[in-house]
């Protein structure tokens, strides 16, 4: 391999234009996401973020030293503030959900999102750090390009056909770099610790109590069965982490991806935390077959309304 | 696209991923651990910091619970907990789950300075102005999870008071 070979690769894999289809499903996904967050935030909000919360901007600041992007910082220490940011966080992310001024509400929701991280570290699990680091890359990304009120906007004002424009995927590519990261990084701890080698990790997991969310039947709870499963949860990330970047390797290991984080989104209460994850496998998707699945839809959709119409 | 945008963007790309890879990896050599402290401000600035050590190396071998007692003026004591996990529903484990990570943290020893806050908030959360509280100790309960096929299956619990904290008047403004 030469270097010239290495550097086309590169600007091939970052920079050669493709439809911007995933990002914008991504983008969906990453706004109803930060809804759902919310709405599982709401009764407690003030308890982790107000004036009066469990650990206060001072010890946070003193636990956890260096200048840190956080609108807390530069809010006026008042609850109806830290209310107010609340709504102003939902609005956005309704917005960029439905890509209305995309990239606007990509900025605000980093902003919110990352300020309530900083806020309270202790209270985050790896979702939330997955979904604040994709938040940043988002912010760069076309994702307003494709289905999006921002695009229909374009369309009404003639600046745009209805043919999807393709952009370079850089920014894309980043988060679909995050997520294969993760998976490897995670393997490389796990790799490193006696039990996941010898088999027993999950024992431990299966019995600490307070992580428990749906009854697991008890087969599954078999130390045999943890055993298997201890070693196939090795296997499985090492496979998304690494292999994932092949091309006829890619469905399969996303269709086993899937099965794997429902299953954990079954077993363990990590709420929202794989289906986090699970919404950057859409970046991994060919555009193609995501426009063929989307038309798919669409001739279903018109079938059951002149069906419908009929009856 | 210009040469000048793409220069800029491979630039951030380059920067980014060789960041992002040294801050995360479990990877500890002299070289890394430099090369982290130099972008460790830029990396706390913007929220890439990220660790992904979830149950590793070795999960937690131990069911632990964080209480607090109460003791109020006229020396009456009462039991705080935390909302636990198993004993809750499925909507209000959903929803309650940022206890549990913060309950985790609580523990650590070297999360001892948000001690005084969190005394302070449960203290606030009994306040009566007939009777304030006056003391509130934080107190851990553990019990180690047992290995497969051990006799007895569950290892009796355990208690450590790790923090006392004397309420002052202003605490419960």
């Amino acid at each position: 391999m030469s270097i010239r070979t290495l550097i086309e690769g590169w600007n091939r894999f970052f920079f050669a234009p493709q439809s911007p289809l995933p990002v914008a499903l991504f983008r969906i996904l990453y706004g109803c996401l930060a809804v759902a967050n919310l709405v599982l935030l709401y009764p407690d909000w003030l308890t982790w973020f107000g004036t009066n919360a469990w650990v206060s901007l001072q010890t946070m600041a003193k636990l956890e030293p260096g200048v840190r992007l956080n609108l807390f910082t530069v809010l006026p220490a008042s609850n109806a503030w830290i209310t107010g940011l609340f709504w102003v966080f939902l609005a956005s992310a309704i917005l960029l959900a439905m890509g209305f001024l995309t990239r606007i509400n990509s900025v605000i929701v980093f902003l919110c999102l990352t300020s309530i991280h900083q806020r309270n570290l202790y209270i985050l699990h790896g979702g939330d750090t997955f979904m604040r680091v994709a938040g940043f890359f988002l912010m760069f990304a076309p994702a307003g390009a494709a289905l999006s009120i921002d695009r229909l906007i374009r369309i009404r004002r003639g600046r745009e056909g209805p043919q999807v424009q393709a952009k370079p995927p850089w920014a894309q590519r980043m988060i679909q770099f995050e997520l294969a990261l993760l998976y490897f990084v995670t393997f490389c701890w796990k790799s490193s610790g006696a039990p996941w080698v010898n088999g027993t990790a999950l024992y431990y997991v299966a019995h600490l109590d307070e992580l428990r969310y749906f009854p697991v039947p008890s087969v599954l709870q078999n130390p045999v069965f943890l055993k298997i499963a201890t070693w196939l949860t090795l296997a499985i990330e090492f496979s998304l982490g690494v292999l994932i970047w092949f091309k006829e390797l890619r469905y399969p290991l996303l269709a086993i991806g899937v099965v794997f984080h429902i299953y954990l989104a079954y077993w363990l209460n990590i709420p929202l935390f794989q289906w986090e994850v699970l919404s950057a496998y859409v970046l991994f998707i060919d555009p193609n077959d995501l426009e063929h699945g989307l038309g798919f839809a669409r001739r279903c959709r018109q079938t059951v309304t002149e069906v419908n119409l009929r009856g | 696209m210009p040469i000048a945008k793409r220069t800029a963007i491979n630039v951030f790309l380059i920067f980014h991923i060789v960041a992002i890879t040294c801050w995360c990896v479990p990877v500890n050599s002299a070289l890394l651990i430099s090369f982290r402290n130099t972008v460790r401000p830029y990396m706390l600035w913007s929220g890439l910091f990220q660790a992904w050590d979830m149950f590793s190396p070795t999960p937690r071998s131990v069911n632990a619970r964080v209480e607090a007692a109460v003791i109020f003026k006229d020396g009456r004591i009462q039991t705080w907990k935390f909302p636990r996990m198993e004993q809750l529903s499925i909507p209000a484990r959903t929803y309650k789950e940022r206890y549990r990570k913060f309950v985790e943290n609580v523990q650590e020893e070297s999360h001892s300075a948000m001690w005084p806050d969190v005394a302070r908030h449960i203290a606030r959360a009994n306040n009566n102005r007939s009777d304030p509280p006056q003391v509130v100790m934080l107190i851990r309960y553990w019990s180690d999870i047992v290995p497969a096929a051990s006799t007895p299956s569950h290892a009796p619990e355990r208690a450590r008071i790790f923090f006392e904290y004397n309420v002052k008047p202003e605490d419960l403004r």
